[in-house]
């Protein structure tokens, strides 16, 4: 294992030491703390500041940390102690990672090894061991296309909300792959820098759909004091929204569909989709077709929540004094960088070939047990069990992410 | 003294006296702390004790138009005689109520001017144009300077999720403008009371013991009332309890949802000792580590103030609020609804 280690530390050497690494310093470098973990020791050093990006390369490139972070904040003294740095501001963040989104492949390609009694299993880790009821467990997650897409799902729709409701251009979101297993996006408008935590936190809410309001207070009644409330959106915001997702699954939903989602009359809604669409919400008369009333709107409308809802990493967000990995830096679990891309390729970029840290070289690794995966071009696995010679960012990943070894 | 603003007339210094302009109009008259004493100062200081002591007992203060260089010079010198009582709830309350007067004049005023007023606090505000819309949501502010204000207000009504936003703006109506700038105000007068002085002339003292004295009469017990002295776990509310339930079943607690048990219990008055005694049974427990958290969140270590838990709506937000009840939907704190079923019981 230590001869594994070894192998990953000098592969990190040569990354950071290389003069043609690129590493873009962010905006207002000597603002903000840096912090990195480093190899050995598995010590974060924190609360350090550098006054340009060539002064962070050289200590990079002594130190040579397993993983580079930055805060998103900025402060007046980056490096004195948390009470007394001096908060002046931060950028606005958003982490989507796939660990907390419900993926199609049910992560089978995860482990989990009880801490305790050393019970194993796959998939998504329980909450406490089913043998020793333990809740502590070794965990090895395999960053693997599905959760990479679903990630990237998750990322247009947040990137769309940012777009058509915040108002900032595709220009103005700085878009990474994280290095693992999601994505970050990161807003550096100066009109944000001031808003704090309970400010974010409404942007959270916002892009997560919660606390939506589905229906208004219309007139009190008279005889009960109590108010009517009415089924109603309008057209901007979240409402424009679910208008848009409502007319989508009322053209083109199945039975099945509408099963799912709890509508009773799934017959109605199948004979009359143009004029449930024209009629009610074209037209605002949501009572306006007998038989489709408050009750099939609500669960209508919460099912088109969910969907466009972004499953964002909320705590993130609102931590105004967040580190955050550094653009450029190598990730310590799959020895990927995290990259930046423009918006609009959020489609296209594919991670396993614009993260790819290390191009060259090869070597021979003795490999456990690992899925088919793609990297640097090339389609590799599964192994079990067996020595290969494989591309080194291939024999990088396999040895943090514990499922591969150096072969003597 | 005949120097007219450019932007604003002298009335509407003398009714918003927290604008930027009114500071470039009294600059010429010189005010200087030493001079609180002076001849003709008298006058100022009588009206600046009237404004904080009306903030105290009404909650709003009253207009004297009639002599205006007075009633806009009394106004710096009231934040003064605030800043001297080192008092957090006349600081609070004087705010408040200069913020409350200025919104009941600013719904008066035409569009025009609630833009000027918006502009000095800059904010990106305009006026609805029709091609945009035909409504009656004749204004747009920058999402920004929206949530600055409404993100501490807690009607559901002023949440982002619900409000008429598009491409970075929000269309409202002129009473929700002038709501926000209320808050606007309330928290740019907080943050002025926020300074501290090197020292305050004697006179000024004198007049603050006053002040003081008056607060402490109209507050009564009631706003110092605290908790419980034994902790009674029948009042937890449900978020709480599916914390500590999960905390004595050893599940495993992220770091917000330790972090809310912890300063909740610590909070109702249990003891540093107690709550380590509580996480001991987690697999995960390091003895070390967990004293020095409990202790931090009791303000025992470090900064020395004591960290409460976070309100009900950043709760929600992570996930963290679960079972809510009725009793939930009438409070805003963890702790609030701790204290309410106290009292019912």
């Amino acid at each position: 294992m230590e001869a594994s280690r070894d192998f990953v530390y000098q592969k990190f050497c040569e990354y950071y030491r290389d003069p043609s690494t690129v590493i873009p310093a962010p905006v207002l470098l000597g603002q903000r703390e840096f912090a990195y973990l480093l190899f050995k020791e598995r010590f974060m050093v924190r609360h350090k500041r550098f006054d340009g990006i060539s002064n962070l390369k050289s200590v990079l490139s002594e130190t040579v940390p397993s993983d580079v972070y930055h805060s998103c904040a900025y402060y007046e003294n980056p490096d004195f102690d948390m009470d007394k740095k001096g908060w002046l501001g931060a950028d606005l963040v958003f982490d989507i990672d796939a660990d907390h989104i419900p993926t199609s492949c049910n992560k089978i390609h995860d482990e989990f090894t009880c801490s305790k009694c050393g019970f194993s299993g796959r998939g998504i880790t329980p909450e406490t061991c089913p043998a020793c009821e333990g809740t502590k467990f070794e965990t090895k997650i395999w960053p693997c296309e599905l959760c990479i897409k679903s990630a990237r799902e998750e990322t247009a729709k947040l990137i769309d909300m940012l777009e058509n409701d915040f108002g900032f251009s595709l220009d103005e979101l700085h878009v990474f792959f994280s290095g693992h297993r999601g994505y970050h996006v990161h807003v550096e408008d100066e009109a944000l820098r001031s808003l704090d935590a309970m400010a974010r936190k409404e942007i959270v809410d916002y892009v997560t759909g919660l606390g939506l309001r589905l229906f208004e207070k219309e007139r009190v009644n008279a005889k009960t004091k109590k108010a009517n409330e009415k089924f109603r959106l309008h057209n901007f915001g979240w409402y424009r929204r679910l208008k848009l997702g409502m007319k989508n699954i009322i053209a083109n939903g199945t039975e099945e569909d509408f099963k799912r989602i709890g509508v009773k009359d799934t017959g109605l809604l199948l004979e009359k989709r143009q004029a449930i669409i024209d009629r009610c919400i074209d037209d605002g008369l949501w009572g306006g077709v007998f038989g489709i009333g408050d009750g099939t709107w609500m669960k209508l409308a919460l099912y088109v929540k969910n969907l466009q809802a972004a499953k964002i990493d909320t705590v993130v967000t609102t931590d105004v004094h967040r580190l955050i990995r550094m653009n450029g830096t190598l990730h310590g679990k799959t020895g990927l960088k995290k990259t930046e891309f423009p918006a609009k390729n959020l489609q296209d970029f594919d991670p396993f070939t614009g993260a790819v840290a290390f191009k060259k070289g090869e070597v021979k690794v003795l490999v456990s047990d690992v899925p088919e995966f793609r990297l640097g071009g090339e389609t590799l696995g599964p192994y079990k069990n067996e020595t290969k010679e494989l591309p080194v960012a291939a024999a990088v990943m396999l040895i943090c992410k514990g499922r591969a070894k150096v072969a003597n | 003294m005949q120097i007219e603003s450019a932007g604003f007339t002298k009335n509407d210094l003398a009714k918003y006296p927290f604008l930027k302009e009114t500071a470039e109009y009294i600059k010429p008259l010189g005010l200087q702390i030493d001079d609180l004493t002076s001849m003709g100062m008298d006058q100022v200081l009588k009206r600046a004790e009237e404004r904080v002591n009306e903030a105290i007992i009404y909650r709003s203060i009253s207009r004297s138009i009639k002599k205006i260089d007075l009633e806009i010079l009394s106004f710096p010198v009231a934040l003064l005689l605030v800043i001297a009582t080192e008092n957090s709830f006349i600081k609070k309350r004087y705010a408040l109520a200069e913020a409350k007067q200025a919104s009941s004049d600013l719904v008066n005023e035409p569009k025009e001017k609630i833009l000027k007023i918006a502009h000095d606090f800059d904010w990106k505000i305009k006026l609805t144009t029709k091609e945009n819309w035909d409504s009656p949501l004749e204004y747009t502010i920058h999402f920004t300077d929206y949530l600055r204000n409404a993100a501490h207000l807690h009607d559901k009504k002023w949440k982002l999720t619900n409000s008429i936003l598009s491409h970075g703006n929000i269309y409202l109506n002129k009473k929700d403008v002038v709501r926000l700038l209320e808050e606007e105000i309330r928290r740019h007068i907080e943050k002025r009371l926020d300074a501290k002085l090197p020292k305050y002339p004697a006179e000024l003292t004198v007049i603050a013991e006053r002040v003081k004295k008056l607060a402490a009469e109209k507050i009564g017990p009631t706003e110092t009332e605290g908790l419980p002295k034994v902790v009674v776990q029948a009042a937890f509310p449900p978020c709480i309890n599916a914390l500590f339930e999960a905390a004595s079943s050893s599940h495993h607690l992220s770091h917000i949802e330790r972090f809310t048990l912890t300063s909740f219990l610590v909070n109702i008055g249990m003891p540093s000792e107690k709550v380590n005694e509580l996480f001991k049974s987690f697999s995960d427990y390091n003895e070390r580590l967990t004293r020095y958290q409990i202790e931090h969140i009791a303000g025992e270590r470090g900064s020395g103030t004591r960290y409460t838990p976070p309100q009900c709506s950043v709760l929600q937000t992570h996930g963290v609020c679960k079972n809510r009840d009725d009793l939930c939907r009438r409070i805003y704190h963890p702790l609030a609804y701790y204290k309410r079923k106290q009292k019912l019981a």
